[in-house]
C-alpha cells in the first residue's frame, strides 16, 4: 500500500462524502427521458421514445424499470435481387405488388411497425458484498411478441476492488406474420391451399426460445482506472427465419441474360443458433476526462464472427457543458448460408437467405454528445451520430459473371437524440 | 467454433485467474474512491443510452450481446 499522509486521507475521505453528499442532495433516484430519430437514406425511418427510472425502495430493494415505444415506417430491403428491367414483385405477405425500377434493390415500401417494450427488475444487496436481481422483459409488436425473465447475481470481493457477476435469461417468442407462413422455398406469388386446416396452419403463430449466460468480472486497477472483462453464451431453438424475406433465383453466368431474377422464394434459416461473445472494457479517469474503451468479440453457428470496437471520450467544454464525441468501428463475416441469390436450375442449398444484415460488411459509427445542466438535479443531452454500412457488392466469386449492378444495399443512417436526465 | 469457444473460455479463465491472484494488491482503498465515486466511473453510468444502441445494432447487424443487458425480443433479426 502506497504510503499517504493522514493530511491526504482525510482530504480524500472528504470529498468522496462530499461528493456522496452533492448526489444524495438530488437523491439517489434517477429517471431518463429520450426521444430518437433515426432516419436510413431512401429507407426506413424511426422514432423512438424511452423512459427509465432506478428508485430506491424500502428495504434496501432498489427498483428499475424501461419503458420503450418505436414507430417505424418507410422502405425495406425484401432481399431480392435488381435487374437490368424493371421488375413488378409481390410483396412477401401477399396482396400488393411492387415496382421496382431497373437497377435498383426491390425494397417493401409498405413497411409499417410499432413495438412496445417494457422492462422491470428489481435488485437487494445481502450482506455487503452480494447483490441478487430479478427481472421481466417484454416486447409487443402486432406480428411479434417477446416475454422473458433473467435472474443475476454478483459478489464484491478484495475491498469492493473485484466483482463477480452471473446472469441467466431465457425468453419465448411469439412470430406470427401479415398474411400468414408460407412455406419456407415456397415461389412468392403462388397461389396457397384454401382449406381450412390449411389456413390454420398458416396462421398459427410460431415460437422461437433464447436462454442467455453472461458471466461478468470487474476489477478496479487503480484510482482512476476500472476493467470489465465479460463472457456471454447464447442459445436459440425455433422458428429463426424472417417471414418477410425473399431470395431470388436468377438466370446463370453462361445463360443469355446472366443475373436476370426469374422468380422469388421464401427464405430458409436453421431451426438453431449457438452464440457467443467475449466483452472488455476499460474505463478510465484522465486530465479531467473520461475515456471508455471496449471490444467485443462474437461468433455463432451460423459462422458470424465480429469485432467491435468502441471509443468515448466526456470531457468539460465549459464549467457547465460536458461533451462526448465517440466512434465505432464494427466488422463481420457472412453467415454460412448467406447467398445474393439462388442459381436458375441448380440444387437450393439446405439453408439460404439474401437478408443483408446476414451478409459480411463493415459498418462505423460517429457521434458526438452535447450535454447542458437544467437545473442542479437534471441534465439535458443532444447527441447526433452518423452510421454507416458496407459490403462486398460484387456477385459471388462462383458465379462468374459481371453484373450491372451492386449486390449489396448499401445503408446511410442519421440518428438524433434528445434525452432529459433527472436525480432526485 | 467447440475450439473457438475452448480458447476463448481459456483465456478468459486465464484472465480471471491472473487478475484474481493478483487482486490482493490490485485495487484501492476505501478513501482512495473519490475518482471512482463519479457518476460517469459506475458501470451502469449510461445503461439508458446502452439499451437503445445494442436494439439499433441488434436489429441492422447480426450479432448481439456481450455487454450483458437486455431488452425483450424483436421480429428485426
Amino acid at each position: 500500500m502506497k504510503k499517504t499522509s493522514i493530511r491526504q486521507a482525510l482530504a480524500a475521505i472528504a470529498a468522496t462524502l462530499v461528493g456522496s453528499a452533492v448526489a444524495h442532495a438530488a437523491g439517489p433516484n434517477k429517471t431518463e427521458t429520450s426521444i430518437l430519430v433515426y432516419s436510413e437514406r431512401q429507407r426506413v425511418r424511426a422514432t423512438e421514445g424511452s423512459f427509465s427510472l432506478s428508485k430506491q425502495l424500502q428495504n434496501n430493494y432498489s427498483l428499475n424499470l424501461r419503458l420503450t415505444i418505436d414507430g417505424l415506417t418507410g422502405a425495406t430491403p425484401t432481399g431480392g435481387s435488381p435487374s437490368k428491367y424493371a421488375q413488378t414483385v409481390t410483396r412477401a405477405s401477399g396482396g400488393k405488388t411492387i415496382t421496382v425500377p431497373a437497377g435498383e434493390f426491390p425494397v417493401d415500401e409498405y413497411f409499417k411497425d410499432t413495438r412496445f417494450a417494457a422492462e422491470a427488475g428489481i435488485s437487494k444487496p445481502i450482506g455487503g458484498e452480494t447483490t441478487i436481481s430479478a427481472t421481466a422483459i417484454g416486447s409487443s409488436e402486432h406480428d411479434y411478441k417477446s416475454l422473458g425473465l433473467s435472474l443475476g447475481a454478483s459478489r464484491d470481493f478484495n475491498r469492493h476492488n473485484t466483482t463477480l457477476g452471473m446472469t441467466v435469461a431465457y425468453s419465448r417468442d411469439v412470430i406470427n406474420p401479415v398474411g400468414g407462413f408460407a412455406d419456407s422455398y415456397t415461389e412468392v406469388g403462388e397461389e396457397r391451399p384454401d382449406d381450412r386446416d390449411s389456413r390454420l396452419a398458416r396462421f398459427q403463430g410460431k415460437v422461437k426460445r433464447v436462454g442467455d449466460v453472461v458471466v461478468s468480472f470487474t476489477q478496479v486497477l487503480d484510482r482512476k482506472t476500472f476493467l470489465r472483462v465479460n463472457y456471454a453464451l447464447g442459445r436459440s431453438s425455433g422458428y429463426h427465419t424472417d417471414p418477410y424475406k425473399i431470395i431470388s433465383a436468377v438466370q446463370p453466368a453462361d445463360s443469355v441474360d446472366p443475373g436476370e431474377p426469374t422468380r422469388n422464394f421464401y427464405e430458409r434459416r436453421p431451426d438453431e443458433r449457438n452464440r457467443n461473445a467475449v466483452y472488455a472494457e476499460l474505463r478510465r479517469h484522465l486530465a479531467g476526462a473520461t475515456t471508455t474503451l471496449s471490444y467485443r468479440y462474437f461468433w455463432d453457428d451460423w459462422e458470424v464472427v465480429s469485432h467491435s470496437v468502441d471509443a468515448g471520450l466526456a470531457f468539460n467544454v465549459s464549467r457547465q457543458i460536458t461533451a462526448s464525441p465517440r466512434v465505432r468501428w464494427y466488422h463481420q463475416t457472412q453467415a454460412k448460408f448467406y447467398r445474393t441469390f439462388l442459381i436458375e436450375g441448380a440444387a437450393f442449398p439446405e439453408y439460404a437467405s439474401a437478408d443483408s444484415r446476414l451478409a459480411g460488411f463493415s459498418a462505423v459509427t460517429a457521434g458526438l454528445s452535447v450535454g447542458v445542466p437544467v437545473n442542479p438535479t437534471s441534465k439535458l443531452t443532444l447527441t447526433t451520430e452518423y452510421y454507416l454500412q458496407r459490403g462486398d457488392t460484387s456477385p459471388p466469386a462462383d458465379y462468374g459473371a459481371e453484373l450491372p449492378f451492386e449486390l449489396f444495399p448499401k445503408l446511410d443512417v442519421i440518428m438524433i437524440r434528445l434525452g432529459y436526465a433527472h436525480n432526485f | 467454433m467447440t475450439k473457438r469457444r475452448t480458447i476463448a473460455i481459456g483465456c478468459f479463465g486465464a484472465v480471471l485467474t491472473c487478475l484474481a491472484a493478483g487482486c490482493a494488491s490490485t485495487g484501492v482503498e476505501v478513501w482512495e474512491r473519490d475518482i471512482l465515486a463519479r457518476p460517469e466511473m459506475q458501470v451502469d453510468h449510461r445503461a439508458h443510452d446502452q439499451a437503445i444502441d445494442d436494439h439499433i445494432y441488434f436489429s441492422k447487424e447480426a450479432s448481439s450481446g456481450g455487454r450483458g443487458g437486455s431488452g425483450g425480443g424483436c421480429g428485426c433479426n
